[in-house]
């Protein structure tokens, strides 16, 4: 086993231990930070995969912005000293299993089937310049339609914070 | 010499110029603090016309080695009621983002630990984590006090952490680059803050926000809160709060200089001495704002960074891409 090959085994286990943890844990917040972990490790992963821009983006994006929404409206609603709670049903968490067991299946379909250019000959070489050329040229379309997305959510979520505080 | 090339052809270069680099870092951090603890004495001593520390060595340049001492022989105490695992992470994690921003910032055109083509995303990307790691001391520690300091924290950072970024990009469009280096590079006859004056006061305002400095210390104003987010910790867990505080100050003057004031650019003196010049420059500036202003409501917090910084932000942005394209 060489460098590489550990390192990578290693930020397996962190993104693992982490979703594991976002899963398992009884108490909310501790499930936030196997959050973090995971979002973590899959940085690391990206990192390891020459894309520090999409790494970057990663942790700014999800840890930085997500997960700290995440942790304002668990504090924000949440009974905040209760203590962790017990394990939920059983016919709930075998619910999840199948759930999660059927996208993993289809995951692993569409891997298995696409052919993968292997090899070290194509190192990946794709720079922060590249993809802001693509985003804004290419992949302008779809870029605009991500953002319009967006911003009809942002409003959604507006207007029922809007329409809610009506009610009362 | 010949020992540090041997070890250099084991292990690469790579690996011993992370090493040095860490090395030096630490000792920056602990330095950079025991010089802040004694510069925010003598400057709130002297604002308020009092002499401040002046006992211990000459001028007390002593007593921050003694309170240093002082801290590291407390008692380390952990409450009944805390959640123990989530207690220990607090301080320590607080600690990754200052470590890893000192790898990117350049301290002369040779003096930088590694320079990448991302470089500031680096920096932006883990303060995030400085937030999170208040979150946990709040949450950890069990307590009412600490738990709302973290929560102001959280909202401070999200309402502020938009102007910060929307304020760069307009140096990161002049500069065509997001490598710090190439940056400083890109100020050789003119620095930023001339062509972008707008984006240099709202940087500096939400990253002294995103420091949780006065006029904006909601997260541990002393005066409602006992201590903040960190009412519950004792001795050196304390201190690496305070020390990561300190710290933070330095990280976000330094981005300054390197973003709108040339960073190591200079005539005469050599690089180093010209970026620690204007770093210091500006970290005085951070102390004297908090002698000079009250702290603010937190609905005046929030409202000036959602309806006056944010909106001015843009449109500066707006405007210089536009600009540029002309």
């Amino acid at each position: 086993m060489n460098f590489g090959e550990f390192v990578f085994i290693i930020l397996m286990l962190v993104t693992m231990i982490g979703a594991l943890t976002t899963v398992l844990s009884g108490s909310i917040i501790y499930a936030m930070l196997g959050l973090v972990t995971t979002m973590f490790g899959i940085a690391g992963l990206y990192v390891y995969l020459n894309a520090p821009f999409l790494a970057m983006m990663q942790i700014l994006i999800y840890v930085g912005a997500i997960t700290i929404l995440i942790a304002f409206a668990i504090m924000l609603v949440g009974p905040l000293y209760q203590k962790p709670k017990e394990w939920t049903t059983i016919t709930k968490f075998v619910l999840a299993l199948m759930v999660s067991l059927f996208s993993f299946l289809m995951l692993f379909k569409v891997i298995m089937r696409t052919p993968w250019a292997g090899g070290k000959a194509k190192a990946f070489r794709i720079t922060t310049t590249d993809i802001g050329r693509m985003l804004f040229d290419k992949l302008a379309l779809p870029f605009e339609l991500i953002s319009l997305l967006i911003v009809v959510s942002i409003i959604g979520a507006v207007m029922l914070a809007l329409f809610s505080k009506g009610e009362k | 010499m010949n020992e540090l090339n041997n070890i250099m052809s084991i292990i690469g270069k790579e690996t011993v110029r992370a090493i040095i680099g860490l090395i030096g870092v630490l000792v920056l951090v602990v330095i950079n603090a025991l010089i802040l603890t004694w510069a925010e004495r003598k400057v709130a001593g002297h604002m308020q016309r009092r002499i401040a520390a002046k006992e211990v060595g000459p001028f007390g340049l002593i007593q921050p080695i003694a309170d240093s001492l002082k801290l590291l022989g407390k008692e380390l105490i952990t409450p009944a009621n805390v959640e123990r695992s989530l207690f220990y992470l607090a301080p320590t994690l607080i600690f990754i983002p200052v470590l890893v921003s000192f790898v990117v910032i350049p301290f002369d055109s040779y003096l930088q630990v590694k320079d990448m083509n991302v470089g500031i995303l680096v920096i932006l990307a883990f303060s995030s984590l400085s937030v999170l790691s208040i979150l946990i001391a709040g949450w950890g520690s069990n307590n009412k006090y600490s738990l709302i300091g973290a929560i102001r924290s959280v909202a401070q950072n999200i309402a502020y952490e938009i102007p910060l970024l929307l304020s760069l990009l307009p140096v990161i469009i002049i500069a065509h680059s997001l490598s710090l280096k190439d940056i400083v590079e890109a100020q050789n006859g003119l620095w930023f803050v001339v062509y972008q004056p707008f984006a240099f006061l709202i940087f500096f305002i939400a990253s002294v926000a995103e420091t949780n400095r006065t006029p904006f210390d909601l997260p541990e104003a002393e005066s409602e809160l006992v201590a903040g987010f960190h009412t519950e910790y004792t001795g050196m867990r304390f201190a690496l709060f305070f020390l990561a505080e300190y710290t933070n100050i330095f990280i976000v003057s330094a981005i300054a200089a390197t973003f709108f004031l040339g960073g190591y650019q200079g005539p005469i003196l050599p690089g180093i001495v010209w970026f620690f010049i204007k770093t210091y420059f500006l970290v005085f500036v951070i102390l004297w704002m908090r002698w000079t202003f009250p702290r603010v409501r937190f609905d005046q917090l929030l409202n000036f960074s959602w309806k006056v910084l944010i909106p001015t932000s843009l449109v500066n942005l707006i405007i210089t891409a536009g600009i540029l394209k002309l």
